[in-house]
């Protein structure tokens, strides 16, 4: 049953999302129990599989329907993704047990069909991960974005608008990396991952246009999909108008796994050798990771929504990320995965933070922090730890993932990148201190109707109202991973992600 | 802005022009594409599957993972269109799309349907079982047949086809059609073989192996002509009546 496992963590939710679209008459409360169940179980089957993987201290590859990988489809999990896959699951369970209120909420009716759409989600994102072929990457990329559409239109009032844009860009970005997975096929003939690599290694396909083409096709696919600087503008006001379960499962996830399917085409199935030396293009995009950091973090200076604030960090994170791939040193690899995780969690903090705050105060402005360390202490401190962790606070994670992409870019002498990374840390410091200091003072530019409460020093609406218990718990076990993720560094660069730092860099 | 868009769309047209230049002759013999993989599919798809149609064999065998998600995509689509339009909260004094009105009987139209529904959906159903033989299988079978319920729609009214096909019995066939695909591989899983290795199915239909795969990729393509057909129904009562599944076109 073990050899099983690769297989059952992208089948469970598959499952869970076929019964929950029929439960509809047994109310929402089955609907919630499934959906859990389906995602223990997938959380799960991707422990086995990274145990699997630790045990063998090697890639565990699934045949599907017991074909020879070239023939057939194979799955393909090793260290870095056999943790991402872990992330995928526990971020998608806890925000599971997290919408017990907001996701009843957001959807009073079909609340069945909301939870099929979210186990649907959950299932392309985690075959993206699983999967070691690149054809089957396209095809769960397209379910994990068709769901995504589906949930973020369920979001308020402009939330049509805004997905019908990110429908339209999140299909170009699709079609482009299609278009660059086809012209690879006519120059391999293969569509397996690990068959194409060998193939493409040789020397008449490293000359060959039509493959540098094809790579930067996919490349800039990937890229719109995971909403690189210039290519960002559909990302913010999709993920601030969506329902509050929908941007905690979607801000965290979505642009992280699309980072993963990055380093998967740069580094798996090309090579470090052949990005770093054959395409022409490469040294500038160090230049446009510093760019969406510096400009990214600059633009969530801006907001005053909560949430459009923290799409915009997760613009400048994208930054931190695209350079790490790009600086060509292995501490620069391994920030750059290591900030997946990071990001992945600590961005979840947040939104579960804000939402949690959203769904108490109504409010989705900066004013809703006021007061907030009386009303709200413990989604208080769980914000605090998540922001600590995006300006890159010791014992967070966000700090160490820091520590190793200055320490990369140093080496490559980017010191463009070394810039941004400081000079992003320095303002998203600002952001946050700016939103403390509204949570101890009040909010010093609103006047009027609000001022009052704001200007005096004893508060007059603090009554305790601390988020329901289905959110704190989720919350709390977010916010202790970003601690935990980041006081073993180590132990997770040693036993995981130095494992699959490409071989020339 | 326009020019900007513009020059984008020239470049990004040179830039394929100039990758074109590199590629392969089309049908050339010798490409990658028709010697890395395809003879093997060629040589051993018959004689492993006891399916002459080559294309049916890889997209329902060899990836019939990659269908399975497909025919995924397919479900969601319908998931998708029915939690956005069904979900609209109608609000009185909203502007009601115009709606012609079916009354009294148009003895030509539903004459001519009556005849040809039945071939249709016969017709249908021949076009998912000759997948093995000829182009055909469940996409383009599920199509036929979830045609021949829009046009009942069209010839009568909407409300008399979702009197004979109502949304709920929709709603299980759009699920039952890929949670058939997908049983099929977990039944293989449960005989000891790995999701969808249909041999799994041998020694539960008393066949060989060889036509245990024939027979397996059978069953996979009613999944997918159930699932598409009733996408197809699916979508048309919901875009046709604005989610209100009341008249409409």
């Amino acid at each position: 049953m073990m050899d099983q496992a690769p297989i059952l963590i992208i089948i469970i939710p598959l499952f869970a999302a076929l019964f929950l679209t029929l439960v509809g008459p047994l109310g929402p409360r089955f609907a919630y129990g499934l959906l859990i169940t389906g995602l223990v179980g997938s959380l799960g089957c991707s422990l086995l599989s990274l145990g699997l993987v630790l045990d063998g201290n090697q890639a565990v590859q699934y045949r599907l329907g017991d074909w020879p990988p070239p023939l057939g489809i194979e799955l393909v999990i090793d260290h870095l993704s056999g943790v991402v896959l872990v992330l995928i699951a526990g971020c998608a369970l806890l925000t599971a047990i997290y919408s017990l209120r907001t996701a009843e909420q957001d959807n009073p009716d079909r609340l069945n069909h909301y939870y099929a759409l979210f186990s649907l989600l959950v299932t392309g994102l985690l075959g993206m991960a699983a999967s070691g072929d690149v054809f089957n990457i396209y095809v769960l990329l397209e379910i994990s974005a068709l769901s995504s559409y589906g949930l973020l239109a369920r979001g308020q009032g402009p939330a049509y608008f805004a997905t019908f844009k990110y429908l339209i860009v999140g299909t170009i970005g699709a079609c482009f990396y299609l278009l660059g997975v086809g012209y690879l096929y006519i120059m391999t003939g293969s569509l397996n991952i690990a068959d194409m690599a060998a193939i493409l290694s040789q020397p008449e396909l490293q000359e060959s246009v039509s493959v540098r083409i094809g790579f930067t096709l996919i490349i800039l696919g990937v890229w719109i999909k995971m909403a690189l600087f210039p290519l960002h503008a559909w990302m913010p006001n999709a993920y601030s108008k969506a329902g509050t379960t929908t941007a905690c499962l979607i801000a965290p996830l979505m642009t992280k796994v699309s980072v993963y399917i990055m380093l998967r085409m740069m580094f798996t199935l090309f090579s470090a050798d052949y990005v770093f030396s054959a395409i022409v293009w490469s040294p500038y995009v160090i230049y446009l990771a510093s760019a969406a950091a510096v400009i990214g973090m600059i633009a969530a200076l801006a907001q005053r929504d909560l949430r459009k604030m923290l799409t915009f960090i997760i613009v400048a994170e994208i930054g931190y990320m695209t350079g790490g791939a790009w600086i060509a040193t292995a501490s620069g690899f391994i920030g750059a995965t290591y900030h997946i995780l990071a990001d992945g969690l600590m961005t979840l903090c947040l939104f579960m933070a804000v939402g949690a705050i959203i769904y108490r105060t109504g409010e989705t402005s900066m004013a809703a922090m006021r007061n907030i360390f009386q009303k709200m202490p413990v989604t208080a401190v769980i914000f605090v730890i998540g922001a600590a962790s995006i300006i890159g606070v010791p014992p967070t994670c966000g700090f160490f993932s820091k520590w190793y992409l200055i320490q990369g870019a140093a080496e490559a002498e980017a010191w463009v990148f070394v810039a941004a990374l400081l000079i992003a840390s320095l303002v998203a410091a600002i952001i946050f201190f700016r939103l403390l200091e509204i949570a101890f003072f009040g909010d010093l530019d609103t006047t009027g109707a609000s001022g009052d409460h704001g200007h005096s020093h004893q508060p007059v609406a603090t009554l305790r109202a601390e988020a329901p218990l289905s959110m704190l718990i989720p919350m709390v076990i977010t916010a202790a991973s970003v601690i935990i993720l980041g006081l073993y560094t180590k132990e997770v660069v040693n036993y995981f992600i130095s494992w699959s730092v490409p071989l020339g860099i | 802005m326009k020019q900007l868009t513009f020059i984008i769309l020239i470049v990004c047209a040179l830039l394929m022009l100039k990758a074109a230049a590199d590629l392969p002759d089309w049908a050339d013999p010798a490409s990658p594409a028709s010697t890395h993989l395809s003879p093997d599919f060629l040589e051993q798809g018959y004689v492993e599957t006891a399916t002459p149609n080559i294309v049916t064999v890889v997209l329902a065998d060899y990836r019939s993972y990659d269908t399975m998600f497909e025919a995924v995509v397919v479900f969601a689509a319908a998931l998708i269109v029915m939690v956005i339009l069904r979900h609209t909260p109608r609000k009185r004094g909203k502007t009601i799309l115009y709606r012609p009105k079916r009354e009294g009987r148009d003895t030509i139209l539903q004459g001519a349907a009556q005849l040809i529904i039945p071939v249709m959906q016969i017709f249908a159903l021949y076009v998912v079982g000759h997948g093995h033989y000829s182009p055909g299988g469940g996409f383009q079978g599920g199509v036929i047949f979830g045609a021949s319920f829009i046009l009942i729609a069209l010839c009568f009214n909407l409300r008399f086809a979702i009197q004979r096909f109502r949304e709920q019995g929709v709603l299980v066939c759009v699920a039952g059609g890929v949670l058939l695909y997908a049983a099929i591989g977990a039944i293989c899983q449960v005989m000891g073989y790995n999701f969808l290795g249909y041999t799994g199915l041998a020694s539960i239909l008393g066949a060989s192996d060889v036509m245990a795969r024939s027979y397996g990729i059978l069953a996979v393509e009613v999944g997918v002509g159930i699932t598409v057909m009733s996408v197809m129904v699916s979508l048309y009562y919901d875009l046709a009546s604005s989610g209100d599944l009341d008249e409409g076109l």
